[in-house]
């Protein structure tokens, strides 16, 4: 008997632990209530001085963290941030902002000054920035990076407290887009100042005047919070109190974390990828980059058009982005990244399309590749192919490696060379290579942030493929057509045409990125070129 | 208690009958006379872990190296994407895992018909996510991994042998200058040593090769030196040199067949060693590349689809488990037929 | 003793200095710039910032303008994170490592004195024989493979620890046990040789005439004698340890210094691959001559004298 009651009081011991431990995921569950975001990220938050950061983390963060002039929300549309209004001078070469009275977090007034102060501390070589070439355009901007004017001398001027006035040297078509890049934001000249060194390296080090303020980052830490920040404008519109982020560079590690559900998103390998493409917190975000083979047009096999065509026509692109990455990537329409830029309602990308410049053709590729060899007057080429050494890298070289060789038979053998990413880049520049894998990124949603590249004496051009008509229509885009919509998109579309149809360069694929994002997560605002994240309006509901 | 009292006859102390001249001969020995490595050899068939371990390694040798003609460059580049991430189907078998069916989300489902290939293909161990073959992958890696490590430790034997002797040997001054070279070497991390090799030079085999050879033979140089110190007194050695031989020549007729088994023992140490680390490379991005691959590569592939596709990364482990296996128990096999006094 | 000290550290001076000069050079030859924006940036740009990096004076002069920093305590500002000292990134990422390198050595050397004490004992038997093949398996399973199955099986499975993440003790259970396999079999198998041939000594003969029993055997003779070569072992191993984790750190998501080496690399972030590396030898440097040290303390067989190693 005695032993029963024993037995039950365990039990009773055991049911109320239980209801303990509902207690504690229900608390659990009440945080969650609290609108808390718990995001990943593949790498360290290295910078949070906006005029020296570089890379996606810290421009993702700043984002959310700072206001600019604008923000930009779904599909790059450009929503209000600290311009209340625009005016644009008729020449188009003048754009005076009124701005709205905000607070930074330590509760100093954020002014026209610390756009000016910001702006003119990016420009200015002694701070060595390098973002500062988005300023170009600007008055005075280039003179002011190459040390030739002061930083004073930038075109930019406040005009009282709340009154920005800036002075174009040319017409920039994208510029409003320009401003919802973190470069172009305020910094408070006080706290940079009295931080001196230590400015923005860490999350005290700092003053934050967007949607969120960032805490608990000590500069190399894997973990940081942003929280939400009440001096924020609009914060009537943030509904998250907070986003806890944290560094996982693992994608197993990261799909794992968020199986247990201590993730609300995680990044996703291109195996990973494949596999759970049917479930439905499955996603997939296109970004605006385009990878795409340049040739070594210094060599002479290279110079032949029909060599080029044979390679880019021998490459199953379809079966590349479907089965060997798997992440949603898609077949590239030509070098401007689907999506980016609209005109009258018609895609770039749709517009500019020239089949022959990406399509897989087996038969043609082995006539046009013999007829090259002939005219070349060799029987076999070596090619070394160079790209990056990240695993989406090195699969897609091992399969264009295995495409070419066994389209194109026993006269050609590829050796795929796969070097950091640094490398790579260094041996573009030297051309030392026979075709490299580059991709490219847009800054802003402008096709010409693509088409730049491949004038004749951009420093972008690795494979020195040279164009006259091109060049002019490049040309004309920027100076006769620039104040003409519709002119200059026809030059752009023209310009990208005579790249696909001489084959100066391959475009591969445009990159996608395959992300598992719980469904209770609502809001998050992506955007494929420039910055992508925006949280502000981010939300969780059960 | 009393000791026993032994009674002795007369007829004990009588001399034993001489049947046999040669019977009595006590210098005789009995046994065939059996050179060192005979014995050795002799001492090592006694042990089965050590014999087995052998014959592994050697099968393994011969199907990788025997591939050769098989599996060429051409073979290796072939890629097949529709084949991509089919898990193993043996013909004839019906056991789930080896029937062509993988657990999906927790259910038993046959990729092979899901992804509508024929009934007439099939992967011994699977394919890979360019639908190679696993099996011949394995095979090729094991190759890889195998010339890598043997490569890498007849170098390593190479410097650490000469250098072990040149210093045990001339001894004094050249051999302070030379230990504290040694140290110095021993006192930067193996891994600063690769990477900075991998940096300089083109990632592939040979730096692989190279950058093992070099942060590796200190070990073997230490043992040598030391080893050839404790020889140099030995009468023997005394004994030639009085009569004149010349330094080269007694270093290799005499040093050189003394240490053989620390050599014999090191090398069965240093190959696995070497082809662990080769994995380690792979994993943070600086091993052999494509189209080649080694058991380092595949299981850094692996080890990324684990959580769908652990096949992957199983197969190739096992593989490398055995053979390191192999390795340790034919070293320590060898160790105990080299110097019995160890195995007790 | 004074004398041979002092020697020591001359060596190590030496030594340090030898592997700054080495590296500094070499770290010279790696391709490309440390600016991570390089492809957008113009030419005249690079050439201001490389002003401004020192990086446009000829080698010589920036390595010696390093050596001088170094001896001044300054190993410059890390270009991936910007303003970042590197004495900074390291001091902040070290102790990670460090405690993750030290637990797995405990760990290791604990069991692996257990399981090469019971092979020892029962020396050719089944039990000696599982003791070996188990700590060949984990000598022979990298550790980035044993990492995943723990995660997968232990955390993800079972839930038993935390999946990822750098928190408590629970947070250092699995990278501990994963990087400490390694030299538990080494362990293992160094008690195992050690204790097998003191375990045929004859003062242990004499202990267990006079009727000592076998673990007491073992533990007041056999262990202790057996433990003294596994000195040298364990400084190095601790070193190698750490330096080797990043597999680990990159699994299981902790802040530590190896990953950020590897980095450091990749990225040409030429001042922390220095600062990581002037480290990693400086810790080895030391352990070596206090292991060193240590080993002439409890073994006074060997004397610290500097003509004889």
């Amino acid at each position: 008997m005695k032993l029963k009651k024993f037995a039950t009081a365990g039990a009773v011991m055991a049911v109320s632990a239980l209801t303990l431990a509902a207690c504690g995921s229900k608390s659990s569950s009440d945080a969650q209530s609290k609108q808390v975001l718990h995001w990943t990220e593949s790498s360290e938050l290295p910078s949070m001085d906006l005029s020296k950061a570089t890379d996606v983390v810290s421009f993702d963060t700043l984002n959310n963290t700072m206001e600019g002039l604008y923000r930009l929300g779904k599909d790059a549309k450009i929503e209000p941030g600290l311009a209340k209004e625009t005016h644009v001078s008729d020449d188009g070469l003048t754009y005076t902002f009124d701005l709205r009275k905000s607070k930074w977090s330590n509760g100093d007034d954020v002014t026209a000054k610390d756009f000016v102060y910001s702006w003119q501390r990016t420009v200015d070589p002694a701070t060595s920035s390098q973002y500062a070439y988005l300023f170009d355009g600007v008055k005075n901007a280039e003179a002011v990076m190459n040390g030739k004017m002061k930083p004073s001398a930038l075109g930019v001027k406040a005009d009282g407290d709340y009154k920005l006035v800036v002075t174009l040297d040319k017409k920039l078509p994208y510029f409003k887009l320009l401003m919802g890049f973190p470069s172009f934001f305020p910094q408070n000249q006080k706290v940079v100042e009295k931080s001196g060194n230590k400015y923005g390296t860490t999350s005290k080090d700092m003053v934050y005047n967007g949607p969120f303020k960032l805490t608990k980052w000590t500069g190399s830490n894997l973990s940081w919070v942003a929280q939400k920040n009440n001096n924020y404008w609009d914060k009537k519109n943030v509904k998250l109190d907070s986003i806890s982020f944290k560094v996982n560079k693992s994608n197993s590690t990261s799909y794992n974390l968020y199986k247990t559900n201590k993730l609300d998103a995680a990044s996703l390998s291109s195996e990973q990828a494949k596999q759970l493409k049917n479930d439905k917190e499955f996603l997939t975000r296109k970004n605006a980059s385009t990878f795409y083979f340049q040739y070594n047009q210094t060599k002479k096999e290279f110079q032949n058009k029909k060599i080029r065509q044979a390679l880019s026509m021998a490459i199953n692109r379809e079966q590349l982005v479907n089965k060997v990455l798997g992440d949603g990537s898609s077949v590239s329409k030509g070098l401007v990244s689907k999506g980016l830029a609209k005109n009258h309602g018609k895609d770039f990308a749709d517009e500019a399309y020239v089949k022959s410049g990406v399509e897989y053709n087996k038969a043609e590729a082995k006539k046009l590749w013999a007829e090259g060899m002939k005219e070349i007057g060799q029987t076999h080429l070596d090619i070394n192919l160079l790209s990056d050494d990240s695993d989406k890298a090195k699969d897609t070289t091992e399969f264009i490696q295995s495409s070419i060789e066994s389209t194109l038979g026993k006269s050609v053998t590829v050796h795929a060379q796969n070097v950091p990413f640094k490398t790579r880049l260094t041996r573009s520049e030297q051309g030392n290579f026979d075709m490299v894998i580059s991709a490219w990124g847009a800054d802003f949603a402008d096709p010409i942030s693509f088409l730049d590249l491949f004038t004749s004496n951009n420093s972008q051009n690795d494979g020195e493929w040279k164009n006259a008509e091109y060049d002019k229509l490049i040309q004309a885009s920027k100076t006769t057509d620039a104040g003409n919509t519709d002119k200059r998109w026809d030059d752009l579309v023209k310009a990208e045409k005579i790249l696909a149809t001489e084959q100066g360069i391959s475009p591969l694929y445009q990159q996608s990125t395959a992300w598992m994002v719980k469904s209770k997560v609502k809001g998050i605002i992506y955007n494929s070129a420039g910055v992508n994240y925006n949280f502000k309006n981010t939300y969780i509901k059960e | 208690m009393a000791e026993e009292k032994i009674n002795l006859q007369p007829d004990s102390f009588e001399p034993l009958a001489q049947t046999n001249e040669q019977e009595l001969d006590s210098e005789k020995i009995a046994a065939p006379s059996l050179t060192f490595s005979q014995d050795a050899w002799r001492r090592l068939k006694k042990n089965k872990g050590a014999v087995i371990s052998l014959f592994i390694i050697l099968i393994m040798v011969i199907v990788s190296f025997g591939s050769t003609p098989f599996i060429t460059h051409s073979e290796l580049v072939k890629s097949n994407p529709e084949y991509a991430n089919l898990p193993a189907k043996i013909p004839g078998i019906d056991i789930n895992g080896f029937n062509g069916k993988m657990k999906v989300g927790g259910e038993w489902t046959d990729v092979y018909k899901q992804n509508g290939i024929k009934d007439n293909v099939h992967f011994v161990l699977g394919t890979d996510y360019l639908g190679h073959s696993l099996a011949q992958r394995i095979i090729y890696g094991t190759k890889i991994s195998l010339t890598v490590a043997i490569v890498a430790t007849l170098f390593d034997l190479l410097i650490g042998v000469t250098y072990g002797i040149v210093s045990g040997w001339k001894g004094g001054r050249t051999d302070n200058v030379m230990q504290r070279i040694i140290e110095i070497i021993s006192s930067i991390p193996n891994l600063i040593i690769v990477v900075l090799m991998l940096i300089v030079f083109r990632p592939g085999m040979t730096s692989i090769i190279l950058a093992l050879a070099i942060s590796e033979w200190t070990t073997m140089a230490r043992m040598i030196r030391a080893e050839t110190l404790s020889l140099k007194t030995e009468e023997y050695v005394l004994a030639s040199r009085t009569l004149g031989q010349s330094t080269g020549k007694i270093a290799w007729k005499h040093l050189v067949p003394n240490v053989s088994s620390i050599i014999i023992i090191q090398t069965m140490y240093t190959i696995p060693s070497a082809i662990f680390f080769e994995a380690f490379l792979s994993f943070i991005g600086i091993g052999i590349s494509a189209p080649q691959t080694s058991l380092g590569v595949l299981l850094n592939d692996g080890q990324k689809n684990f959580q769908f596709l652990p096949y992957q990364m199983w197969y190739p482990a096992i593989i490398l488990v055995i053979l390191m296996i192999a390795f340790n128990l034919l070293g320590d096999g060898l160790r105990d037929a080299f110097d019995p006094r160890t195995r007790r | 003793m004074k004398k041979y000290l002092l020697k020591r550290i001359l060596y190590m001076a030496l030594t340090l200095f030898l592997v700054a000069t080495i590296t500094f050079f070499l770290m010279k030859l790696m391709p490309g710039t440390p600016y991570s924006n390089q492809e957008k940036m113009t030419p005249q740009q690079i050439k201001i910032m490389n002003q401004q990096y020192g990086l446009d004076k000829p080698v010589w002069l920036q390595y010696i303008f390093y050596i001088g920093g170094m001896l001044h305590g300054d190993m410059g500002t890390s270009f991936q994170f910007s303003n970042q000292p590197v004495s900074y990134l390291i001091s902040s990422r070290i102790g990670a490592s460090a405690q993750l390198g030290v637990q797995a050595m405990i760990f290791g050397v604990f069991f692996g004195i257990i399981v090469g004490s019971v092979a020892a004992v029962y020396r050719n038997t089944w039990v000696d024989t599982t003791a070996t093949i188990v700590s060949i398996i984990g000598k022979s399973v990298p550790n980035f493979v044993l990492a995943v199955l723990l995660q997968y099986y232990i955390s993800l499975k079972l839930g038993w620890f935390p999946i990822a993440d750098w928190g408590g003790f629970e947070y250092t259970i699995l990278p501990t046990i994963a990087l400490g396999v390694g030299p538990l079999a080494e362990t293992a198998r160094f008690i195992r040789t050690g204790m097998v041939d003191v375990l045929n000594s004859d003062y242990i003969e004499l202990a267990r005439a006079k009727g000592l029993n076998k673990f007491g055997i073992i533990y007041h003779h056999a262990l202790r004698n057996s433990l003294i070569p596994l000195v040298t072992l364990i400084g190095p191993y601790t070193v190698a340890l750490m330096t080797g984790s990043m597999v680990i750190e990159n699994i299981f998501s902790i802040p530590g210094i190896g990953e950020q080496y590897v980095k450091s690399i990749q990225t040409n972030d030429y001042p922390t691959i220095m600062g990581v590396t002037m480290l990693f030898c400086f810790g080895l440097v030391l352990i070596i001559l206090f292991t060193d040290i240590i080993y002439g303390i409890i073994d006074p067989r060997i004397r610290l004298n500097g003509n004889e190693d």
